[in-house]
């Protein structure tokens, strides 16, 4: 399809999106506002966006009596990046961890038989509870293969009438005929696609191309908000713009690129997966152009922007995107099948306070504790060279923290796989002298 | 925005469960194009009327911390 009628029918495809946001949000109205120490943060739904407000902008917008003053607002006004959040933005929640993919890099280890002691429907409803007592938005509901729980539509019904909106990643290999009826209940809907044909095998070990693709065209049929999460791997790297291609002929929303994690099955295919240095010093202009050239939206995960910094784009302008690094225990928290909590879906579970290991449904009570979420939280005091002294620190954050732990034995250590780190390792360029 | 900044937007929402996906789509137009949109956003806040101000754990700790006699709201 040439590239203007795809760009028209994208733009018409907008229109309709919004009036379905419109509906939706008339319906089952999502939190619209959080307070924080800096100000507010605000939800749109036309267009999706939160939107961070000093407190000088959120007294503007927000519906607050001339003489309210906020009890978070007392002492000084932080800066953003100086503060944690006082809730999360979205939580990850593993519902299950039941697949019968085998995929080679699973970073779950997920299996036919699912997790021990898994949640259902009531304690997962119970955490939604306390998640939007705590002020979160959104809510990425992942496993294993979700798709499959009998009872995972009523959650969604339940995340909406709390105020949060529910997200789904599916591999689309199972669960899809339960899932086309209840697609509409969920805001974003992404399937794991790593590549197109034999590049698929390659990545995930066996060849489930066929299968996702007509899980996307199925659920494309029924749903706009419908993408693909393509985790990134030495092997798919140069399909990257086929599989933008892809997108765009399929009329997706968005392509979310990951990058490959060394965590569950995905420790051992690490070394042979993980994307080579080059690679990652390409990456960045590489996704741009591809996505220029189809026109489609792109997303990555956390973990890349060492690799954005890389290309050194104006760091005020990634701060106004809000494009940061590990976001693990402060934007985002994840929560295993068994509910237990953690900074990230990478991450063990948080480390123990009082005896206790935090779960879901005790996300408020945690989330204060000194020394929650340990590492995460103390990337400021962790710094070491070349982070300490990178002007993209206070984003990046050093980068991605279950890489590092498996790398280098050390959640604090700084990211090996970023191109600064590398660079630094390698100790000073040499100089050729001319010969006198 | 009659008044005050917009600190930043994030765009979108994720639905991968592993991990923050931020829209990096803007990076390909720069920051003359998002600081221009900068202001239709908070445009859009203030045609969109005041916005209600939801409850939190956090907003009803500080408040019950600053003021131990009252009651969590």
């Amino acid at each position: 399809m040439p590239r203007w009628r795809r760009i028209a029918a994208q733009v018409i495809g907008g229109a309709g999106v919004a009036v379905d946001r419109w509906r939706a949000a008339r319906s089952h109205p999502p939190r619209r506002s959080r307070l924080e120490r800096f100000g507010a943060i605000v939800q749109l739904t036309v267009p999706r966006a939160l939107v961070f407000l000093d407190r000088e902008a959120a007294r503007s917008t927000l519906a607050l009596r001339p003489d309210q003053e906020p009890a978070l607002w007392r002492g000084a006004e932080p800066a953003l990046a100086d503060t944690l959040l006082t809730a999360p933005l979205e939580a990850h929640l593993q519902l299950t961890n039941q697949c019968t993919a085998g995929c080679t890099g699973c970073y779950t280890g997920a299996s036919p038989e699912g997790a021990p002691h898994e949640w259902g429907l009531a304690e997962w409803s119970r955490a939604l509870d306390e998640l939007a007592d705590a002020g979160v938005f959104h809510v990425a509901l992942g496993g294993g293969e979700s798709a499959v729980l009998p009872w995972l539509g009523a959650l969604a019904d339940h995340a909406r009438r709390r105020g949060i909106i529910a997200n789904l990643t599916t591999s689309g290999l199972d669960g899809l005929d339960r899932l086309l009826p209840i697609a509409d209940r969920f805001g974003q809907i992404n399937v794991s696609l790593d590549g197109l044909g034999a590049a698929y095998a390659a990545v995930r070990g066996f060849d489930g191309f066929a299968r996702a693709d007509a899980a996307i065209r199925a659920l494309r049929a029924v749903k706009r908000e419908i993408g693909i999460n393509v985790v990134v791997t030495r092997h798919n790297f140069d399909e990257l713009p086929a599989l933008f291609a892809y997108a765009a002929d399929r009329g997706l929303s968005e392509v979310e690129l990951l990058r490959f994690k060394p965590a569950g099955r995905g420790a051992r295919a690490y070394a042979d997966l993980r994307c080579t240095d080059a690679q990652h010093r390409g990456f960045l202009p590489a996704i741009l152009a591809a996505a220029r050239l189809h026109a489609v939206r792109v997303k990555v995960d956390c973990s890349y922007t060492p690799m954005l910094a890389h290309h050194r784009p104006d760091p005020a302008l990634l701060a106004d995107l809000a494009i940061s690094g590990c976001a693990g225990g402060d934007y985002l928290v994840g929560a295993k099948p068994g509910g237990q909590l953690t900074a990230c879906s990478f991450a063990a579970p948080a480390p123990p306070l009082d005896g206790h290991r935090p779960r879901a449904d005790e996300l408020t009570r945690y989330w204060t504790q000194p020394g929650a979420f340990g590492a995460f939280r103390t990337w400021r005091e962790d710094a070491r060279e070349p982070c300490a002294s990178c002007e993209y620190h206070s984003l990046c954050r050093g980068g991605c923290k279950v890489v590092s732990s498996h790398v280098e034995g050390d959640l604090a250590a700084p990211d090996p796989e970023c191109p600064r780190v590398v660079d630094h390792r390698a100790g000073p360029r040499r100089t050729h002298l001319p010969v006198i | 925005m009659h008044r005050g900044r917009i600190l930043a937007i994030k765009w979108g929402m994720n639905p991968n469960s592993s991990s923050l996906g931020v829209d990096v789509t803007f990076l390909l137009v720069g920051a003359t194009v998002l600081a221009a949109l900068t202001p239709v956003v908070g445009a859009l806040l203030r045609w969109r009327g005041a916005v209600p101000v939801e409850s939190s754990a956090a907003e009803r700790a500080a408040a019950a911390a600053a003021d131990p006699g009252s009651a969590p709201a």
